[in-house]
C-alpha cells in the first residue's frame, strides 16, 4: 500500500511539474519570451481554489452565513466534507466551475500584464514577471481573508464522495489532465503555430517583416500560458488539500521548473518531459531521505536550493541544450507525417 | 543640374501610375540628419535603383519606408494609403515588402521553415483553428508547392533541409530574396540582393526579377553597389549621398554624368 | 505633517534603495545581464550585523566586512559570468548564471540563520537591531551614517568616472563593450573592479538596513522588487535615473503607504506591491522611465 502511495504522489507531482514545464517551454523554447514568473499564474490559480470552491459549497448548502470559510475553516469543513462526501455531481460541478473561473481570470490577467511586460527588453521582462509573482505572493501572505495569509487554509476535496479513494480520485483527475495538456502543446507546437512561434524567437524583426503581429501573438500566447499555468495551480492546491500561498516560492515554482527544461532540452516538449521526470523523483527521493540528516544543526532542506543551483551551473557549462536538444522535422517527414502528403 | 533630372522622372510617373511615393522625409538620429527631405516615387511595374556611397543612408531609407523607422518629418504613401506611421507588419499586409542588407533568418529553423512561415494568412498560425488540421491543411500544402518554386529560382533546393544559421554568406542573401518571393507582394524593397552571390548566380537573379516584374506587375526599389551588374536591369536611378538625393534619371543618363562618379569615389 | 519617524523611515530607506538601485543599474549596463542576485548579495550582510551585536560589537563594525563580502561574492559571479558569455552563452543562459549564485546565497544565508539560533538559542528568522543603535542630536545614527555613506559613495563614484583614468576607461566600457576592448582596454579587469566595487556597496547598504528595520531571510526576495521598480523608473540603463527612482520609490512605498493606510489600515502590510503597482503603470505610461523624461525635454 505504501508502495502504490509513493507512485500515486510522485505521478501526480510529476504531472504538476509537466503542465509547468510545458508552459514554460511553450513561452521560452518556442516563443522566446523570458518568463522567471511562472508562479504568479501558479500562485492565482491556488488563491482562487482556496477563495473560490468552499465558499460556494458554503452558499450551496446554505449554511450558516455567520461562518466564515477562513475564519472558521476547520468547523466549515467537517460540515462541507459530510455534505460533499455523499454529492458528486455538486462536488465536480465546483470542481469544474473553480477550473474555469481561474481559466479566464488568468487569460485576463496574462493578457494585461502583457501591456506593461512587453514594453520591457527580454532580460526586464523576466524580471517583471519573477516581482509580479513575489508580490502576489507577498499579497497572499498579507490577507488573511484571501487564503488564510501566511498559516494557508484547508480546501475542499472534489473527491471525498469516493470514500478512502479521494487522493486517487484526484491524483487520477489530474494525470488525466495533464495528458490532455500534453497533447493539447504537442498539437500547437506541431502545426504553422509552432513554427511562427519560433520564428519570433528568431528575430523578432525579421517576422514583423513577413508579415507576423509579433507582439500580438506573444500577448496570445503568454495569456494563453498563464491560463495552463493557473489550471496547474488549482491542480496542485486540490492535490495537497490545502493552501499556503508563501509555500509557492520562486526557487520551487520557477527556477526548478526552469531548470527541468534545461537539463531537458529547451525547445524539445519530449526533452522537457523526461527533464521533469528524472528530477521531480529526484526531488521525491530527497524529500525521503532527508529524515537520516536530523543530527545537523540546521534545517536539511537547505541543500535543495544549493542541490538546485549546482545542477544548473553543471548543466549551463557543459550542456547548455540539454539531454535532448532541439530538432526541426525533415521536410519529407513533415510533409508524410503532418500533411499527409507524398511527393 | 537637379531639375534637369527630375524632369525625366516626371515624364515617368506620367506613363505609369506611381506606387510608391516618398515626400519629404527626413530622419534624424539624435542630431545627425541621417535623411534630410527626401523625395522620390517609384510607379507601379517599376523596377528602381537606389545608389549611394557607404553611409549615405540608403538603408536609413528602406527602414522609414518599411515601418521600421518612423521619419521625423514627411511623409509615405504606398498604392495610394499613408503608410508613415504604420507598423511593420501592416505594411507587409499591404503588400510591400522587405529585405535585410545583413541577412536576417531565422537561425535554428531549416531553410524549408524559414520558407514556410512566409505563407500569408494561415488558418494553421491561429491559436484555436491550429488544432484543426484539416482546417489548415489546403493552405499549408499551397505555401509548400509555392516553397519548392521559390527554392527552385533561388538554387536553394538541397539545402532545404539545412539550418538557415548554417548557411553561407551568398547563400542567406538567396534565402532573404526567397522569402520575400514567398510573400506575392506589389513592390519589393531590396537592400543589395546580390552581394556576395557569383556573378552567374546574380544575372540570373536579376533576369528572374525582371520576368516577375512582366508577369505580375510587380515594382522594385533595389539597394546595390554593383553597378556592373545591376544597371542593365533597372528603369529608373536615385543617387542619395549624405542623406540627399543628389540626382536621378534613366540608367543612360545617369552613367553619363561623370560628377557622380566623384561623389561615389569620395 | 507627517510624523517624524515615518520620515526617518523615508529617509533611511531611501538612502538604501537608492544606493542598492544605483549599483543594479550600473552591473546591467556593464555586462547587459540584470544581476538576480543582485539582492541577495546585499542582504546577505544583514546576518554580520546580526553576528557583531550578538557578539555585543557596534553593529557599525559590520560596514566594512559587509562591503568585503558583498565585493567578494559579486567578483566571483563576475568571472562566472564572463566565463559563460566569453563561450557566446545566451543572456537567458547569463541570468540563469546569477540564479545560481542567488540560491547558493540564500541557503547558506537560512543554514547560517538556523545555525545562529542553535548556537545563541535564539529565533534568527526576523530580528531588528534598532535597539544597538546610538543617537546623534537625539536622532538615531543609522539616519546619518546611512545618509553620509549614501552622499559619498555617490559623489567618490561620480568623480572618479569624470576624473580618474579608470573612470574614463570604465565610461568607455559601458558606452561601447566592443569599442572599447578594440581600442586597447582591458576590459576584463575594468569590469572586475566595477562589480567589485558595485558589490561592495550593495553589502555595505544591507548591512546597515536592520540597524532600523526589521529583517529575515527573505528581505533579499521583496527588497528586489523595490530595487527593480526603482530602475524601471530610471529607465534602466541611466545610473543616476535609477538613483533618482530609488528615492522616488522608497518615499511612496513609505510616505504614501502611510497616508493611505490612516484610511485604509490594510495597506500597510503591502508596502512592498506598491512599486510594483507603480512600476507597472510606469512601464504603460512612460516606458523610458526618468531617463527618457529628462531627454525629452533638453529636446524641448
Ligand atoms: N540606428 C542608428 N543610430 C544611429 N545612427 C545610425 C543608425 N542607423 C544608421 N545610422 C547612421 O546613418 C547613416 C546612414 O546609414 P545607412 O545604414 O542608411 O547607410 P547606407 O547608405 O545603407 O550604407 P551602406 O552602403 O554601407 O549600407 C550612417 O552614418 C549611420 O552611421
Ligand atoms: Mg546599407
Amino acid at each position: 500500500m505504501f508502495l502504490i502511495d509513493l507512485i500515486m504522489d510522485i505521478i501526480a507531482f510529476f504531472c504538476i511539474y509537466a503542465i509547468i514545464t510545458l508552459s514554460l517551454n511553450f513561452q521560452q523554447g518556442y516563443t522566446g519570451i523570458f518568463n522567471l514568473g511562472l508562479y504568479f499564474p501558479i500562485i492565482v490559480g491556488a488563491i482562487i481554489t482556496a477563495y473560490l470552491p468552499g465558499r460556494l459549497a458554503m452558499v450551496i448548502y446554505g449554511l450558516d452565513p455567520k461562518l466564515d470559510f477562513s475564519a472558521n475553516n476547520a468547523l466549515v469543513l467537517s460540515i462541507l466534507r459530510s455534505k460533499l462526501s455523499s454529492d458528486p455531481v455538486t462536488s465536480i460541478a465546483l470542481l469544474t466551475l473553480t477550473l474555469a473561473a481561474v481559466a479566464i481570470v488568468c487569460y485576463i490577467i496574462g493578457f494585461l500584464s502583457s501591456y506593461p511586460a512587453l514594453k520591457l527588453p527580454a532580460d526586464y521582462l523576466a524580471l517583471f514577471m519573477l516581482c509580479a509573482g513575489e508580490s502576489l505572493r507577498v499579497i497572499g501572505m498579507q490577507t488573511d481573508w484571501l487564503a488564510g495569509g501566511v498559516m494557508g487554509i484547508t480546501i475542499v476535496n472534489p473527491f471525498w464522495w469516493l470514500g478512502g479513494y479521494s487522493y486517487y480520485g484526484m491524483a487520477s483527475f489530474t494525470i488525466i489532465s495533464t495528458i490532455l495538456i500534453a497533447l493539447l502543446y504537442h498539437r500547437l507546437c506541431e502545426s504553422p503555430l509552432g513554427r511562427l512561434l519560433k520564428s519570433i524567437r528568431e528575430n523578432e524583426l525579421t517576422a514583423e517583416s513577413v508579415g507576423k503581429d509579433v507582439n500580438g501573438v506573444k500577448r496570445k500566447t503568454l495569456a494563453f500560458s498563464f491560463t495552463i499555468l493557473g489550471l496547474a495551480g488549482v491542480l496542485h492546491a486540490f492535490l495537497m488539500g490545502a493552501v499556503v500561498v508563501g509555500g509557492y516560492t520562486r526557487v520551487d515554482f520557477s527556477f526548478w521548473p526552469w531548470l527541468m527544461m534545461i537539463i531537458g532540452g529547451t525547445g524539445n516538449n519530449i526533452g522537457v518531459f523526461l527533464g521533469t521526470f528524472s528530477l521531480v523523483i529526484m526531488r521525491r527521493i530527497m524529500i525521503v531521505g532527508k529524515h537520516y540528516f536530523w543530527f545537523l544543526p540546521f534545517n536539511v532542506v537547505w541543500f535543495e536550493p544549493i542541490l538546485l543551483a549546482i545542477m544548473l551551473m553543471v548543466t549551463l557549462v557543459f550542456r547548455p541544450e540539454g539531454i535532448l536538444p532541439e530538432r526541426s522535422p525533415k521536410i519529407r517527414d513533415y510533409l508524410r507525417k503532418v500533411l499527409k502528403l507524398e511527393s | 543640374m537637379v531639375s534637369q533630372t527630375l524632369s525625366a522622372g516626371q515624364n515617368l510617373e506620367l506613363e505609369k501610375r506611381p506606387l510608391l511615393t516618398v515626400k519629404n522625409v527626413s530622419k534624424r538620429f539624435g542630431s545627425f540628419y541621417a535623411l534630410q527631405n527626401i523625395s522620390l516615387t517609384v510607379p507601379e511595374k517599376t523596377i528602381a535603383l537606389l545608389i549611394g556611397p557607404n553611409g549615405s543612408g540608403k538603408t536609413t531609407l528602406i527602414n522609414c519606408i518599411s515601418g521600421v523607422y518612423w521619419p521625423d518629418e514627411g511623409q509615405i504613401l504606398f498604392d495610394g494609403k499613408d503608410i508613415t506611421e504604420m507598423h511593420v507588419h501592416d505594411i507587409v499586409k499591404l503588400g510591400l515588402v522587405r529585405s535585410f542588407q545583413v541577412p536576417a533568418p531565422f537561425k535554428k529553423m531549416t531553410v524549408a521553415e524559414n520558407l514556410l512561415v512566409c505563407g500569408q494568412d494561415n488558418p494553421g498560425e491561429n491559436f484555436v483553428s491550429s488544432l484543426n488540421r484539416s482546417r489548415w491543411r489546403a493552405s499549408e500544402k499551397e505555401s509548400v508547392d509555392k516553397m519548392f518554386k521559390v527554392l527552385k529560382t533561388v538554387g536553394l533546393e538541397d539545402k532545404v533541409d539545412t539550418l538557415a544559421g548554417e548557411l553561407s554568406g551568398g547563400q542567406l542573401k538567396l534565402l532573404e530574396l526567397g522569402r520575400l518571393l514567398m510573400l506575392n507582394p506589389k513592390m519589393m524593397l531590396l537592400d543589395e540582393p546580390i552581394g556576395g552571390v557569383n556573378p552567374v548566380l546574380a544575372n540570373s537573379i536579376l533576369s528572374h526579377i525582371i520576368n516577375i516584374r512582366n508577369e505580375f506587375g510587380t515594382s522594385f526599389l533595389i539597394v546595390e553597389h554593383r553597378l556592373d551588374i545591376v544597371m542593365k536591369y533597372v528603369d529608373y536611378v536615385y543617387v542619395l549621398s549624405k542623406g540627399n538625393l543628389i540626382a536621378s534619371g534613366t540608367p543612360s543618363e545617369i552613367v553619363e554624368r561623370r560628377e557622380l562618379y566623384d561623389v561615389y569615389l569620395a | 505633517m507627517v510624523p517624524s519617524p515615518i520620515l526617518l523611515t523615508a529617509l533611511v530607506y531611501s538612502f538604501i534603495l537608492s544606493l542598492l538601485a544605483m549599483g543594479f543599474t550600473l552591473q546591467y549596463i556593464t555586462l547587459s545581464v540584470p544581476n538576480l542576485a543582485y539582492a541577495t548579495i546585499a542582504f546577505a550582510s544583514t546576518y554580520l550585523t546580526l553576528t557583531f551585536s550578538l557578539m555585543n560589537l557596534s553593529p557599525y563594525v559590520a560596514m566594512p566586512f559587509g562591503f568585503l563580502l558583498g565585493g567578494a561574492i559579486s567578483f566571483m559571479l563576475y568571472k562566472f559570468v564572463a566565463f559563460l558569455r566569453n563561450r557566446g552563452t545566451s543572456i537567458v543562459g547569463l541570468m540563469m548564471a546569477t540564479i545560481v549564485f542567488d540560491l547558493i546565497i540564500y541557503a547558506s544565508m537560512n543554514i547560517y540563520a538556523d545555525y545562529l539560533a542553535y548556537v545563541f538559542k535564539l529565533y534568527a528568522g526576523s530580528f531588528s537591531l534598532s535597539e544597538f543603535d546610538f543617537e546623534i542630536f537625539s536622532f538615531p545614527a543609522v539616519l546619518f551614517i546611512s545618509g553620509l555613506t549614501s552622499v559619498g559613495l555617490v559623489a567618490f563614484f561620480t568623480l572618479m568616472l569624470v576624473k580618474t583614468k579608470f573612470g574614463v576607461a570604465m565610461r568607455a566600457v559601458m558606452e561601447n563593450f566592443n569599442l572599447a576592448s578594440v581600442h586597447g582596454i582591458n576590459t576584463e579587469r575594468i569590469l572586475s573592479i566595477a562589480w567589485f566595487f558595485v558589490g561592495g556597496t550593495a553589502g555595505l547598504s544591507g548591512s546597515l538596513y536592520p540597524i532600523w528595520f526589521a529583517m529575515d531571510p527573505w528581505v533579499g526576495a521583496r527588497m528586489f522588487i523595490s530595487i527593480f521598480a526603482a530602475c524601471v523608473i530610471g529607465g534602466l540603463r541611466s545610473i543616476y535615473g535609477s538613483l533618482l527612482g530609488g528615492f522616488i520609490i522608497a518615499f511612496s512605498e513609505v510616505v504614501v503607504t502611510y497616508f493611505l493606510s490612516l484610511y485604509f489600515p490594510w495597506i500597510w502590510a503591502y508596502r512592498a506591491v506598491t512599486s510594483m503597482v507603480i512600476a507597472a503603470f510606469a512601464l504603460v505610461e512612460m516606458p523610458s522611465g526618468i531617463a527618457g523624461l529628462i531627454e525629452k525635454l533638453r529636446r524641448g
